[in-house]
């Protein structure tokens, strides 16, 4: 038995008048507002009943989004399980609360009038014309003219027992199995991202790890920029030197005649500088020529001929 | 008994999914970035290592030079060789052509950098040499 009596309680039917005052109630369903079956079933536990509940209401109830409910009857003598099972339209219990001013943020907890009013030995009066009663173990609602005499009902009077119920505010909206199986899909999904996240990072921290052994062992300079300018130095010395060569063999592979020589070969500051003594002036351009067919088009070369000396300064 | 609308929390679920895809995608492109990174400094390690092998390993160069100073025709031209920390100065005032064919096909056909030099002719048969390697 829950003791709740801090806030007030209220019988909801579909008479209620509504609440003038907004304050946290306590609800007390009207029979009118669902569908009770009390059974006798062979299984142990409330939770494998509810998985019943659909089936067992499906011929009686119409067509509608319900939510059902089920406790064991505390009162059955022997044996025998016997259980009380609700059937209920959230939807329109919520709308009904509405309607009587009644903000769901107001409602502290909802029983059905089964569970709270089971004990009552005579009938009560809900209102001018309606009365409740129990007939068979079963709480119903009856015009007050079909009994003789009803008893005023005093709400607050009523302990409250521990059988409640949560409205489901949104299941006209989505059913909450598909709900939680869409959910459960994402969630699945988002396990899958955050997974395939983890890995690329490890991968990610793995290869930078590889880069930086690579600085370590290969003992490069700290940063990437350092590193450029050096092999950019080292390329600039590399095509440096090999053009020095391979002008050095064009120079030497040049036909001189009868006493021309070669008299001086200089390389200094980008500049190979070559003298051929003994050339007459007819074959300096020869000479020349014969180099220039030799080196690519844009290399540069100075000629100066002066006494037989040919004077031929190629920039690298 | 107020609840929270179940639209909600699924929006919620697919934003926090739609984050962590958005992640995940930036960081694929950080590995992807990563990948490149690695593959470009591996490509300029290999070259500059190539590189300062070449043209900057002291202990190899100098004793390749070594080698090639000592070699008996060489040895008989009188060549002056002055080794520094930077590079070393080889000349003679007059030495042998053969020597020096034999000194320049050395030097030529390897990868020294050869920051100056000067070959004049004297004679017939005779050269003035000064050349400058570095590394």
């Amino acid at each position: 038995m829950t003791f709740s009596k801090k806030y007030k309680t209220i019988f909801l039917d579909v008479d209620t008048p509504a609440l003038e005052k907004s304050e946290k109630v306590n609800i007390i369903l009207s029979p009118s507002l669902y569908w009770v079956k009390k059974l006798t079933l062979f299984v142990k536990y409330v939770r494998e009943v509810k998985k019943l509940l659909p089936s067992i209401f499906e011929d009686t109830l119409t067509a509608g989004n319900y939510n059902y409910s089920a406790y064991k009857n505390p009162h059955a003598v022997g044996e025998e399980t016997e259980y009380f099972a609700f059937a209920y339209e959230d939807k329109k219990i919520i709308e009904l609360l509405s309607q009587k001013n009644i903000p769901i943020s107001n409602v502290a907890s909802i029983r059905f009038a089964q569970s709270e009013m089971d004990s009552l030995e005579t009938s009560y009066k809900i209102d001018e014309s309606k009365s409740v009663y129990v007939k068979d173990d079963i709480v119903v609602v009856v015009p007050s003219m079909w009994l003789k005499e009803s008893s005023e009902l005093d709400l607050d009077s009523i302990v409250l027992s521990k059988h409640t119920i949560s409205l489901q505010q949104f299941s006209h909206i989505i059913d909450p199995k598909s709900l939680y199986k869409i959910a459960s899909i994402i969630v699945v999904l988002m396990i899958l991202v955050i997974g395939e996240l983890f890995i690329t990072k490890q991968k990610t921290e793995y290869v930078e790890k590889q880069k930086s052994l690579l600085f370590s062992k290969n003992g490069l300079k700290s940063t990437m920029f350092q590193n450029k300018a050096l092999l950019k130095k080292y390329k600039a010395i590399n095509k440096k030197q090999t053009k020095l060569r391979k002008y050095i063999a064009h120079i030497l592979s040049v036909r001189l005649q009868g006493s021309e020589r070669l008299s001086l070969l200089e390389f200094k500051n980008k500049i190979l500088n070559a003298k051929f003594s003994g050339v007459k002036k007819g074959h300096a351009i020869s000479i020349e020529s014969s180099l220039k067919s030799l080196l690519s088009k844009n290399t540069k070369i100075k000629k100066v001929y002066k006494n037989e000396i040919l004077s031929l300064e190629i920039s690298l | 008994m107020n609840q929270i609308n179940p639209i909600y929390l699924g929006l919620l679920l697919v934003v926090f999914l739609f984050l962590s895809i958005f992640k995940l995608d930036e960081q694929r492109t950080e590995l992807l970035e990563a990948k490149q990174s690695y593959k470009t400094t591996q490509k300029l390690t290999s070259e500059l290592k190539d590189l300062k092998n070449l043209y900057s390993s002291k202990v190899k160069i100098k004793r390749e030079l070594q080698r090639i100073l000592n070699n008996p025709i060489l040895k008989a031209s009188s060549l002056v060789n002055k080794f520094s920390s930077s590079g070393v100065k080889i000349s003679s005032k007059s030495m042998d052509f053969n020597a020096l064919n034999k000194l320049m096909g050395k030097v030529l056909n390897a990868s020294y950098n050869i920051s100056s030099m000067k070959i004049k002719k004297l004679s017939d048969t005779k050269v003035s040499l000064s050349m400058e390697i570095k590394w």
